[in-house]
């Protein structure tokens, strides 16, 4: 058996009240009380994408920031190939590539070239390779006439994909994309997970852990969905899987079947 | 090693890259240098007297004791809004995140975005100092430029700790900068910027003589003007290293326990 690319065990993570005014600056010493994730276990296996799905709030963010070094849990392990988030977390970052979902996160005022050459340096690849790589996934993701661009005059769409390029440019194991299409209108939303399903996961050498509350994008993306209310697992399977223990024939029904009616802003059915 | 050089290089290269975009700054910057050498040099012939420059510790001009209490402020300022500031800007760009999951250190990265602010800093005292000698008859014949390199790098290293410190403050709170509103209210009055300490009152005196700006001052004051050699700047480095020794190291500290507290409360990303 291969080890699990992802592997996540018992995870817990409280935050602090939020406070505001005065009390806000004894925010960042109060005790964590509100939970975002409520012991969550789960593995995804090497090549293989799986969809966390949920609506606002569920803890799908919480997950991947624990993931990605970006935040201390709780209590509970998570672990990237083998190598704990918290008490290893360079060999983490050395695994894995994120995707924040957002058009920012550049140098606006830096080429894409240039981007990306500086975060391949900080990820320890030599010139001569990050120029290697650089043009082959400039190919991959048809960047060729965005690259030597300054950032600000790009798309967001063009943006995402040269995020997209940043997070494998170092050839990472494993992909954490927090809600990929968040910032791309309908067509650019579908454009973007086409190339995505095309360019990285036919290749099979990366795993793939994304949080989405988008039905469509779950359904053609994911091998397995991870669905996830209030910080605990209801469920991890197969979509067919998933229609059949629940008796329904659509996602949106599995999802409705298992978090029943929810509170949460309603997910989002957008059109292909 | 070279690993961490090159780190810190890309920095230094990223932040030259995003101010070659802005390359009217540089021309405005001379300019706005020229207009502030000039206003010192006129209030200082206003105040001139020979009883004044006297009692300067150099003797010489009140316009060459004023303008190096003022670029060296500058300095200052840039050591401690460096660090603070490069991480407001990360945050508020969204490339914070991005570079914490980098394979690169959180100390190579702070100090790597402080390089370029530091050699920029450098460059407009350079300017400064120009333009003092070039048209208004600033001293610069007698410097000792190996102390005042030396000096330089002192200073840097004593306050670049204070300036870790703020950017601790603002990764908790968000906002402000008390270590160098401190620092730098106490230092305008009891440093020696612009008048020399020897005409304060003996508690003030006091004051100046626990705030390590005094010495940068003084050393600066004599490596610059009086030639004195790094042998004669030897006890005020010393103080500025003795406090460096001491800061840098539980500025780091604070820095690490401050990111620790943020990735616990989730709170990182809060503007």
């Amino acid at each position: 058996m291969p080890e699990a690319a992802i592997s996540v065990a018992a995870l817990e993570k409280f935050f602090p009240p939020a406070r505001t005014g005065l009390r806000a600056l004894l925010q960042p010493f109060e005790k964590p009380s509100v939970v975002a994730l409520a012991g969550l276990s789960f593995e995804v296996r090497p090549g293989e994408a799986l969809a966390l799905l949920g609506a606002n709030g569920a803890g799908k963010s919480t997950l991947l920031r624990i993931l990605a070094t970006l935040l201390l849990p709780t209590s509970g392990r998570a672990q990237i190939a083998g190598h704990d988030a918290v008490l290893e977390p360079r060999a983490v970052r050395r695994q894995l590539g994120y995707h924040a979902g957002s058009d920012i996160g550049f140098y606006a005022r830096l080429t894409g070239r240039e981007n990306l050459r500086f975060f391949g340096s900080l990820n320890h690849l030599s010139k001569a390779s990050a120029a290697q790589r650089i043009d082959l996934l400039v190919q991959q993701f048809h960047l060729e006439e965005a690259l030597d661009r300054q950032v600000r005059t790009l798309s967001s769409g063009t943006v995402q994909r040269l995020s997209l390029a940043r997070a494998l440019l170092h050839e990472p194991r494993v992909l954490l994309l927090d809600e990929p299409t968040r910032s791309l209108d309908a067509i650019a939303a579908s454009e973007f997970r086409r190339f995505l399903k095309s360019e990285v996961l036919r290749r099979g050498h990366t795993s793939l852990l994304f949080a989405s509350h988008t039905l469509p994008e779950v359904e053609q993306l994911a091998d397995r969905i991870a669905v996830i209310d209030a910080g605990r697992l209801l469920a991890c399977d197969t979509l067919a899987a998933l229609k059949r223990t629940t008796g329904t024939a659509t996602l949106e029904g599995v999802f409705m079947s298992l978090t029943g009616p929810t509170p949460h802003v309603p997910l989002e059915d957008a059109p292909e | 090693m070279i690993r961490t050089l090159r780190e810190l290089w890309v920095f230094f290269w990223r932040d030259l890259s995003i101010a070659r975009t802005y390359r009217t700054v540089f021309v405005l910057e001379a300019v706005e240098a020229l207009f502030g050498v000039a206003m010192f040099f006129y209030v200082a012939r206003f105040v001139d007297s020979p009883q004044l420059s006297s009692s300067l510790p150099q003797g010489g001009s009140y316009f060459a004791f004023s303008l190096i209490g003022f670029v060296f402020l500058d300095y200052l300022n840039a050591a401690m809004d460096t660090f603070d500031q490069s991480l407001a800007e990360a945050r508020d760009s969204g490339t914070l995140e991005h570079l914490l999951v980098t394979q690169t250190s959180l100390p190579v990265i702070l100090a790597g975005s402080a390089i370029y602010p530091f050699v920029s800093t450098t460059f407009r005292i350079a300017v400064y100092l120009a333009w003092g000698a070039l048209l208004f008859g600033f001293p610069l014949h007698d410097a000792n430029w190996a102390a005042v390199a030396a000096v330089l790098l002192a200073t840097l290293l004593a306050f670049s700790g204070l300036g870790i410190l703020s950017a601790s403050y603002v990764l908790l709170f968000k906002r402000g900068n008390p270590a160098k509103w401190f620092l730098l209210g106490v230092s305008s009055v009891a440093g020696g910027m612009l008048f020399p300490v020897s005409v304060l009152p003996d508690w003030l005196q006091l004051v100046a003589k626990l705030n390590p700006v005094t010495y940068a001052l003084e050393a600066m004051r004599a490596a610059l003007l009086g030639g004195a050699g790094l042998h004669a700047v030897l006890q005020p480095l010393l103080v500025l290293i003795l406090f460096a020794a001491g800061l840098l190291p539980l500025s780091m500290a604070v820095f690490a326990w401050a990111l620790r507290r943020t990735k616990t409360t989730g709170t990182m990303m809060h503007r």
